[in-house]
C-alpha cells in the first residue's frame, strides 16, 4: 500500500458547453520519502488533480464523479467534512501556484503560519508564533524575526512562496503537495526554492507531488514522473528512464522541448521547440486518442479508439503506436 | 500617519470654508429681505423700521463686508444670532446636535450590521433562496423614499401594532425617573426614526458586502485558508470578511453626507429634536443665520465622518498603513 493512492479518478465540471470531463480516470501512486513529478501543458488537469487530493475541488462546478484518493488507506473523497478538515493542513499540505495571491494580504506572515499550527497542534499563540519564526528563519528568509511582522505585500514573490513552504510544512505533513512553486519566480530563485523542497523532504520524509510544465524541474527534482494530457496520465516511469526514454509522442515532444536537457555538449544549446498545435477543448475530445490531431505518428487506430494505459508497469504509456511497435 | 493627519485637516478645512462661502452667497442671493423676514409678518413695518433693521444687522453693509465679519465671528466660535428665536444660533445647534448624532450614528450601525450580515449569508449560497430574497428586500429598499418609509412605519406602529413611540425622543412622563429608564426610553424612541433612515443604507451594504464576498470567496487566499484545515467559520469571518468589508468602509464615508441628508428628513416626520427639525425651521422662517449655521456643521461633520472613515480603513488594509 503506497502512501499516497489515486484510482480512477473522475473530476467533472458543469460548463456552459455542458459538462466535461477534466480528469478521466487517473490512477497515481506516491510513496513516503519519495518526489513524484506531474507533467503536462496548461489545462491538462494537473492542479485539479492536486486540489482533489486536497478535498478543495470548486464546487460547484466541479465534482468527483468516480474513484478514490486514499492517505495510508484511509478514504479521501467519501470522509466527512470534518475529517478532512483535520487531515489539511497537518497529514496532506499544499503549495500553490499563485505565490503573489495566495497569502491573505490583511494578515501578518506570522500570524498566517502561527495559525495553521493552531489549528492542528495544541499550543498558545506565542508558542505557534515563535515556531513560525523558526520556520521564516528555516525556509531561508533573512531577520526571521522581523518579517514575521511583515504583511505579504511587503514581502517580494519568493519570499512569499517561502512562507507558503514554511506555512505548509508547519506541521510537519506526510505528503506535500507543490502546484508549478515556482512558475512565477524568476530562475535563481527558483533553484533555491527546489533545494529547499529536497532538504525538507529529507529532514522530514514527506512524499512530495511536484506539478510542472517544466522538464527541467523534473530532471531535478522527481523520482517517479507522471505525464498527463488532456485529463490522463499518458505516460509513467522513473524520472530518468522518462527523460531518456520517453515513448509517447507528446512526452517525446515536451522533452524536446527543454532547452540543453541530456543532448548538451558545450556550445549553442539547441533551438527551444515547441510541440505544434493546442490541446483540444475538453467539451470537443469525442472518442480516439486526445492527442491525434497534433501527432507525427497518428494513424487510423487513433481516431477510433483511446488508448489505454499499457506495458510493463514500470513504465506504461497509453498510445497505440507505442503498442504496436509502429516507429 | 500624523503628516498625513494635519494635511486631511488641512483640507478639511478649506472645504467648510468653501462650504460656508457658497451657501452664504446662495443664501443672500434668494429672493427675500431679511429685514422684513426679522420685521414679522404683521406687514407693517416702516420704512424706517426696515433700515434700523438692517443697520442693526448689518444688512447694509456690501455683501463682501457681510461674509468677512461672519467668517470673523464664526472663527472665535460665534455663529450669529438667529432672527426667529432670537437666541444665538451656537446655543441652539449646540441644543439639538446631540440627538443627530444619536440618530445618524444608530441609523450608520444598523445599516452596516444588518447589510453586511444579509450580504454575507447571501454570498454563502449565492444561487439560493435567501440571496434571491436578499437581492429583492435590497433592490426594494434602495428603491423607497426615505420619508415614505418613514410614513409607512409610523402607520404601521401608531395605528396596527403600537409598540414604538412614533414621535419626539423622550416621553416627558419619564423626566424624573433614573437614568437607566431615560436611556431605554429614548433607545426606543429611536427605533423607527433610526429605522426607516437605515432601510436605504442597508439595502445598499447588502448589495454592495455580497458582490464583495462573493468575489473574496473565490480568491486565493481563501483557499489557503481552507487548506490549512482552518473551520468554515473561520474562513467567512476571519478570512474573507475581514476583505471583504474593505469596499464598505469606504462607501460607508461616501454614504455619511446622504445619510445626515436623509437625517435632516427623517427627523421632521418623526419630530426628532435633531438638526433637520431646526433646518426646517429656519427655512420656513427665513431664518438665514440660523440655516447658515446648520449647513456649517453638516459640513463638520461630512468631513469628520470621512476623516474617520480613512483612519478606518487605514486600519483594516495594512496596505495603506503608515505615511501616503
Ligand atoms: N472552475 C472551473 N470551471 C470549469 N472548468 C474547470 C475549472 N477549473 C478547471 N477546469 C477544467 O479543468 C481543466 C484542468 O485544469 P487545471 O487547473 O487542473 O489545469 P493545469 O494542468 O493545472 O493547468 P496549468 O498548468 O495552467 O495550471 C481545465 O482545462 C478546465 O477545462
Ligand atoms: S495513440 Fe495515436 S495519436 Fe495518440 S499519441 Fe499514439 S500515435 Fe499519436
Ligand atoms: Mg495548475
Amino acid at each position: 500500500m503506497a502512501l499516497l493512492e489515486i484510482d480512477e479518478l473522475k473530476v467533472t465540471f458543469r460548463t456552459r458547453h455542458g459538462p466535461v470531463t477534466a480528469l478521466d480516470g487517473v490512477s497515481l501512486r506516491v510513496e513516503a520519502g519519495e518526489t513524484l513529478g506531474i507533467v503536462g501543458e496548461s489545462g491538462c488537469g494537473k492542479s485539479i488533480t492536486a486540489l482533489s487530493v486536497m478535498g478543495l475541488v470548486p464546487s460547484p462546478p466541479g465534482n468527483i464523479a468516480g474513484g478514490a484518493i486514499r492517505l495510508a488507506g484511509e478514504d479521501l473523497v467519501n470522509t466527512s467534512p470534518r475529517r478532512l478538515r483535520r487531515l489539511r493542513g497537518s497529514e496532506i499540505a499544499m503549495i500553490f501556484q499563485e505565490p503573489m495571491t495566495s497569502l491573505n494580504p490583511v494578515f501578518t506572515a506570522g500570524d498566517q503560519i502561527a495559525e495553521a499550527i493552531m489549528l492542528h497542534q495544541n499550543v498558545s499563540r506565542a508558542e505557534a508564533l515563535s515556531r513560525a519564526v523558526a520556520l521564516l528563519d528555516r525556509v531561508g528568509i533573512p531577520e526571521a524575526r522581523r518579517r514575521a511582522d511583515d504583511y505579504p505585500h511587503q514581502l517580494s514573490g519568493g519570499m512569499r512562496q517561502r512562507v507558503m513552504i514554511a506555512m505548509a510544512v508547519s506541521c510537519q505533513p506526510k505528503v506535500l503537495i507543490a502546484d508549478e512553486p515556482t512558475t512565477a519566480l524568476d530562475v535563481t530563485v527558483q533553484a533555491q526554492i527546489f533545494d529547499l523542497l529536497n532538504d525538507l523532504q529529507r529532514e522530514t520524509g514527506a512524499a512530495i507531488m511536484l506539478i510542472t510544465h517544466d522538464m527541467g524541474a523534473i530532471a531535478e527534482m522527481a523520482d517517479r514522473v507522471a505525464v498527463m494530457y488532456a485529463g490522463r496520465v499518458i505516460e509513467e516511469g522513473r524520472a530518468d528512464d522518462i527523460l531518456d526514454l520517453p515513448k509517447h509522442p507528446y512526452t517525446r515532444g515536451l522533452i524536446a522541448c527543454i532547452p540543453n536537457v541530456g543532448k548538451g555538449e558545450g556550445g549553442e544549446p539547441p533551438p527551444l521547440a515547441e510541440i505544434p498545435g493546442v490541446v483540444p477543448p475538453l467539451h470537443l475530445l469525442g472518442a480516439g486518442c486526445a492527442f491525434r490531431e497534433r501527432c507525427g505518428s497518428a494513424f487510423e487506430r487513433c481516431a477510433a479508439e483511446r488508448p489505454r494505459l499499457l506495458g510493463p508497469a514500470a513504465h506504461p504509456a497509453a498510445c497505440h503506436a507505442v503498442e504496436e511497435g509502429r516507429p | 500617519m500624523a503628516g498625513y493627519l494635519l494635511r486631511r485637516l488641512a483640507y478639511g478645512l478649506l472645504l467648510m470654508a468653501g462650504v460656508v462661502i457658497l451657501n452664504f452667497f446662495l443664501i443672500r442671493l434668494a429672493p427675500g429681505d431679511p429685514a422684513e423676514v426679522i420685521a414679522g409678518d404683521m406687514g407693517g413695518a416702516t420704512a424706517e423700521v426696515l433700515a434700523a433693521i438692517r443697520a442693526d444687522y448689518g444688512l447694509d453693509q456690501p455683501l463682501l463686508v457681510q461674509l468677512g465679519r461672519y467668517l470673523g465671528a464664526m472663527m472665535q466660535g460665534d455663529l450669529g444670532e438667529s432672527y426667529f428665536f432670537n437666541r444665538p444660533v451656537s446655543e441652539l445647534i449646540g441644543a439639538r446636535i446631540g440627538p443627530t448624532i444619536l440618530l445618524v450614528l444608530a441609523a450608520q450601525v444598523i445599516s452596516i450590521t444588518i447589510g453586511v450580515a444579509m450580504g454575507v449569508m447571501a454570498a454563502r449560497k449565492p444561487n439560493g433562496v435567501l440571496s434571491g430574497a436578499v437581492s429583492v428586500v435590497a433592490t426594494i429598499g434602495y428603491a423607497v423614499p426615505v420619508f415614505w418609509m418613514g410614513i409607512m412605519l409610523i402607520i404601521l406602529f401608531a395605528s396596527i401594532i403600537p409598540i414604538f413611540p412614533v414621535e419626539g425622543m423622550a416621553d416627558i412622563r419619564l423626566r424624573n425617573e433614573g437614568w437607566l429608564e431615560r436611556m431605554i426610553d429614548i433607545l426606543h424612541h429611536l427605533a423607527l426614526p433610526a429605522f426607516s433612515l437605515a432601510v436605504i443604507f442597508l439595502a445598499i451594504y447588502a448589495r454592495l458586502s455580497r458582490a464583495s464576498m462573493l468575489d473574496v470567496l473565490g480568491a486565493d487566499y481563501v483557499r489557503t485558508a481552507r487548506a490549512k484545515g482552518a473551520s468554515e467559520r473561520s474562513v467567512l469571518f476571519r478570512h474573507a470578511l475581514r476583505n471583504a468589508a474593505l469596499p464598505v468602509i469606504t462607501v460607508a464615508g461616501l454614504q455619511f453626507g446622504g445619510l445626515l441628508s436623509g437625517a435632516l428628513l427623517v427627523e421632521t416626520v418623526f419630530n426628532w429634536p435633531g438638526m433637520g427639525t431646526l433646518a426646517f425651521d429656519a427655512i420656513l422662517r427665513r431664518d438665514y443665520t440660523l440655516l447658515l449655521g446648520v449647513l456649517f456643521c453638516a459640513a463638520a461633520m461630512v468631513v469628520i465622518a470621512n476623516i474617520v472613515t480613512d483612519l478606518a480603513y487605514r486600519l483594516a488594509d495594512p496596505r495603506l498603513g503608515g505615511e501616503t
